[in-house]
């Protein structure tokens, strides 16, 4: 508005100029009511279930409370003091969370655009192997828990009759270095479908046209792929990596499955610190505080990840 | 200009609110009133309730409707064989029934905060007992009090309230010990249960020279701990000359100090560090199933932090398998060696309820009816809670009451201490097994977390 | 000649190469089918063993127990439910966010994504306190509808980012046709966005299909509206788990949706060959 305002003063106002100010006004006017109203039932059905419920825990962090009690006892912001002063496992939970959402991220993206262009060829069953892919993303934890626990302690023993290799007789889920990395291979492996699938959807929307092109000007299959589908791949990549993102920022379920945090605190997530603080120690105000604060850091992450992503995408 | 949208979003959103509120009340009512023909009324259970309590006083034959939603859902089958008996009894009556093991404390409280208070809920007995003491009904009027066993009626009541009380009643006893191979102990010469720590000690040293692994520990579960070191906290607190529950209490006020009691300070470290040796190859992956295959295959002689529950599962796996069932040797003294009886689960009764009266009723006949008395043992299979000489066909329950008549039964530590704390001693003890932190800290960590979690309340 | 051979060569190796890892990926997978029909003394002393005699006795005990038929059909009513919503919603919010590009549509996009960072188990008590002011719990209508809420934010983006693939020119042809935005979006936009539309879909149906905890916080209490997954669980207790019947029901929820997995995504596939058209 202010804008507008200076420039009017500069240039003397016509009755034309008026009109057609007036004009993109109500035009604009009318577009953002348009916006509004189209985004209106995706907004007001998110409102109901997540931010009204979520505000209504931002009151529970300003207060003492076991979840149980009918009286919560309003007490400031202590808990927000006491996170900062390091006695909850909070800040220590934050570091594994990082760390694993780094590697998460960094493999399941490579290995899905990998397992997606080997997929998106032409063969018989494609659809099958695509299938195969996809099934561990619709799993159930606890099952997933049960036998990948067996894997690693019965599975592998057996392997090592066969092969002998130092590294099968580690205790993978026992020792709190190693825990780390099952963690992380269990969730890439229970996540990969998904990506796999976003990324087909990208790889599936390279015209065809611009592939054969590349191909008569004599560009090798490699250079095909580096130079002009992975440019082209821009919005898969944005998705997915937002995507990974966030569920690797949110892990959870696999290490309530795997190893409930343990051994001891070894595998420890924020959510897994936040579920334990509100639910097992019955401080639900102090992990209200906590999921609150998380939810701060977890939205200038992705933020920032998502602004340097769209300055380097490349728009079709 | 953010304002106005934000005001706008805002109103917007309340008005939806309030529509979709009345549309679907409008919706669900609907539904809910086609069972009400065939069964009980379920369209509006608080004041039908109200409604059927009023009807109860006039015709004395009760309805309404009951909303249990309790863990354990091994009972499903043989709740449901409850239920059905007692819609013979009182046709009126509809029970709903719900149950699950995952998140079962989240969703209760989710149900407490929404004002869905189930007319049955459960927690563990003892101090989680006063946790939800502002919910639940004292039930010590009752006449279910006649036939409760003593023991499980003491882990029912408050201690908030000096321990007067009795606030939940329980779908079964329990019995914790070793469950040993009688077997394997006899092939390798063992013709008596070691009773004292050095014994037993030795007993492992046969026992794993004969080529089998003396114990199968299941330290992957954080419940492992909490029922392996109740013995050894009993040991402690006769030890000290004072009783279980006020040794728990000094350490949650943060006066004890784990030094200071040689039972759990050197004995209880040095049974860890003896499960360890003598136990799996990777102590801290064996979680409940690896630990009863281990058990039930010959594999391994001794099962820790287990008790009654496991048995039937070993049989399935290994029906020849000869079951014995002791207490912890925790000390050089013989008589300190006893298994633990008691109640560690409580099933309380909404004092809220809508139909606190049929809830009632349905409680008092599980208790002492015929049928009721006799489902325990016969349909349920488990230790009854109830004074009762019927005879279990399990071994555990067997041997258990008979070294408990005998010895005397060790006091049900756990339910002194709420599951946030056994959870994070848990995890301070794997930490302790992983070789993260050494035994000073943590013992360190149990003195200032258990202070924190429990002596707050 | 050579070069159809080499090319021929290439296809082999990749597809045998494709084929180890389907199959050490899918090697858990085999795991829970296998376990769910034998008894429970084999899963327990060896998950990896092959059955010695495979039962189905454990299929039709679940298939009974859990009252299969009944409750496939309450999951199919929420699944499309949300579903339809999740689509409906998500896709007319993305198209006007992309065309009408500016300050309030920015804000509007960050609003409607950024519920995607909230972690479930922070809002689970408020939730079901807010739902049963507003009668949205208890039933299976009501769980489509939630569904609607929680989904909107992925399903969103997802429209959002492929939306630019659309090229503008299409719809202000349209536009000069006379035809109203919405008209626009509904009979010219929607069936572009075909290829975007069946992978939402297949990532809302195989989540809502499979998921555990909204259900159980909402529907769990009835078997009328109950979800298969919450009925799976039924066989899981913390020191007593009934491991080959919670198996058997678990394979048994997901096999539909590996196969409705199957089918849909030949419409992806389809669906580009429609929409390279426009190109």
């Amino acid at each position: 508005m202010a804008i507008i305002d200076k420039g009017m003063k500069k240039i003397s106002p016509s009755k034309v100029f008026k009109e057609k100010l007036l004009k993109k006004k109500k035009l604009s006017g009318k577009k953002n009511l348009e916006t509004i109203l189209f985004c209106l039932p995706a907004i007001l059905l998110i409102c109901i279930v997540m931010y009204i419920p979520f505000l209504m825990s931002g009151y529970y962090s300003l207060t003492q409370w076991n979840g149980i009690a009918k009286n919560p006892v309003f007490i400031g912001f202590s808990n927000f003091a006491d996170i900062f002063s390091g006695k909850s496992g909070f800040l220590t939970s934050l570091g594994f969370t990082v760390r694993y959402t780094l590697l998460f991220v960094i493999g399941s993206n490579i290995l899905a655009l990998a397992l997606a262009v080997a997929l998106t060829r032409k063969f018989r069953l494609a659809n099958l192997y695509r299938g195969i892919f996809f099934i561990p993303y619709i799993m159930s934890m606890t099952i997933v828990g049960f036998i990948w626990k067996f894997i690693f302690t019965q599975g592998l023993d057996k392997i090592y009759e066969l092969i002998p290799a130092g590294f099968l007789k580690w205790s993978w889920l026992g020792d709190p270095k190693i825990a780390f990395f099952s963690v992380v291979l269990v969730g890439v492996w229970q996540g990969l479908g998904f990506y796999i699938v976003l990324y087909i959807a990208g790889l599936q929307a390279v015209p065809s046209d611009v592939l054969e092109a590349a191909t008569v000007d004599g560009a090798t299959g490699s250079q095909r792929f580096f130079k002009v589908v992975l440019p082209l791949l821009g919005p898969s990549f944005t998705t997915c990596i937002f995507m990974s993102l966030t569920n690797g920022l949110k892990v959870f379920d696999i290490i309530l499955a795997l190893t409930k945090g343990g051994p001891g605190t070894a595998t420890y997530s924020t959510t897994m610190q936040i579920y334990q603080e509100a639910f097992t120690n019955n401080n639900y105000g102090m992990g209200s505080a906590q999921a609150i604060l998380y939810f701060i850091v977890v939205m200038v992450i992705t933020q920032l990840t998502l602004k340097a992503m769209g300055s380097k995408e490349v728009a079709l | 200009m953010k304002k106005k949208f934000l005001a706008l979003v805002m109103s917007a959103v309340v008005c939806a609110t309030m529509l979709a509120g009345c549309g679907s009340a409008s919706e669900s009512a609907a539904p809910a009133a086609e069972p009400a023909k065939e069964e009980a009324p379920a369209a509006e259970p608080a004041q039908d309730a109200a409604a059927a309590d009023a009807a109860a006083d006039s015709t004395s034959e009760a309805t309404g409707e009951i909303y249990m939603f309790i863990s354990s859902p091994e009972y499903a089958d043989a709740i449901n064989e409850l239920i059905d008996a007692y819609k013979e009894v009182a046709p009126g009556v509809t029970i709903n029934y719900e149950t699950t093991q995952n998140d079962y404390p989240t969703l209760l409280k989710a149900k407490l905060n929404s004002g869905e208070v189930p007319d049955i809920f459960s927690s563990t007995s003892g101090k989680e007992i006063d946790t939800y003491l502002e919910y639940s009904y004292d039930l010590s009027g009752e006449p279910l009090m006649e036939t409760i066993d003593p023991s499980v009626a003491a882990a029912m009541s408050s201690t908030a309230n000096g321990g007067t009380g009795c606030y939940g009643i329980a779908i079964k006893g329990n019995y914790f010990g070793i469950l040993y191979n009688k077997d394997i102990f006899e092939e390798v010469g063992i013709s008596e249960f070691p009773k004292t720590f050095s014994e037993w000690e030795s007993a492992c040293e046969a026992i794993s020279a004969a080529g089998y692994k003396p114990f199968t520990t299941g330290f992957a579960e954080w419940w492992v701990f909490k029922h392996t070191y109740q013995h050894f906290v009993n040991a402690a607190a006769d030890g000290a000359g004072i009783s279980t529950a006020e040794l728990v209490q000094k350490f949650e006020k943060g006066e004890a100090k784990v030094s200071d009691y040689p039972e759990l300070y050197d004995n209880y470290f040095k049974f860890l560090d003896l499960a360890v040796k003598y136990g799996d190859d990777k102590p801290l992956e064996t979680d409940l199933a690896a630990e009863e295959a281990a058990f039930a295959t010959g594999k391994a002689a001794m099962t820790l932090g287990q008790g009654a529950w496991i048995e039937a599962d070993c049989l399935s796996i290994n029906p020849d398998l000869n079951i014995g069932f002791v207490g912890y040797p925790t000390t050089e003294d013989a008589k300190e060696c006893k298994v633990i009886s008691g109640s560690d689960q409580a099933l309380h009764v909404s004092k809220d309820s809508p139909n606190l009266q049929a809830t009632l009723d349905f409680v008092n006949w599980w208790y002492t009816s015929d049928y009721g008395k006799a489902w325990f043992n016969d349909v349920a299979g488990v230790v009854p809670p109830i004074i009762s000489d019927a005879v279990s066909e399990f071994e555990v329950i067997k041997q258990g009451s008979a070294l408990a008549a005998k010895d005397g039964a060790g006091a049900l530590a756990v339910c002194y201490s709420t599951d946030s704390w056994h959870q994070t001693c848990g995890q301070i003890l794997q930490s302790y097994l992983a070789g993260e932190i050494d035994k000073d800290e943590a013992c360190a960590k149990i003195e200032e977390q258990w202070a924190a979690i429990d002596g707050a309340q | 000649m050579g070069m159809h051979k080499k090319q021929i060569l290439g296809k082999i190796l990749l597809l045998i190469c494709l084929t180890i890892v389907a199959l050490v990926y899918i090697y858990p997978v085999f795991l829970m089918f296998m376990n769910s029909i034998k008894p429970f003394g084999e899963v327990v002393a060896d998950a990896i063993a092959l059955p010695k005699a495979p039962t189905f006795e454990n299929v039709t005990y679940v298939v009974d127990k859990i009252k299969y038929g009944s409750l496939f059909l309450n999951n199919v009513e929420i699944t499309l439910i949300g579903i339809a919503g999740i689509v409906a919603f998500a896709s007319i919010a993305a198209y006007i966010l992309d065309r009408n590009r500016g300050k309030l549509s920015s804000a509007i996009y960050t609003l409607i994504i950024t519920p995607m960072l909230i972690p479930f188990q922070t809002i689970m008590i408020t939730l079901l306190k807010a739902m049963n002011v507003i009668h949205l719990d208890q039933s299976k209508i009501g769980l489509g509808i939630q569904y609607w809420g929680f989904g909107i934010p992925m399903a969103c983006f997802i429209f959002y980012n492929f939306m630019k693939t659309i090229p503008r020119e299409i719809d202000e042809s349209a536009h000069i046709d006379g035809a109203s935005t919405f008209r626009t979006f509904v009979s010219v936009i929607f069936p572009l966005l075909k290829p975007v539309t069946v992978t939402v879909i297949v990532l809302d149906v195989m989540w809502i299909w499979n998921d555990f905890l909204l259900p159980l916080l909402m529907v769990n209490s009835s078997n009328k509206t109950k979800t298969l997954v919450l009925a799976a669980y039924t066989f899981v207790g913390q020191m007593n788990t009934k491991w080959q019947y919670a198996m058997c029901a678990m394979s048994l929820t997901v096999i539909p949706s590996i196969i409705a997995f199957i089918f849909l995504q030949k419409y992806i596939v389809e669906g580009v060959v429609a929409g390279a058209i426009k190109g």
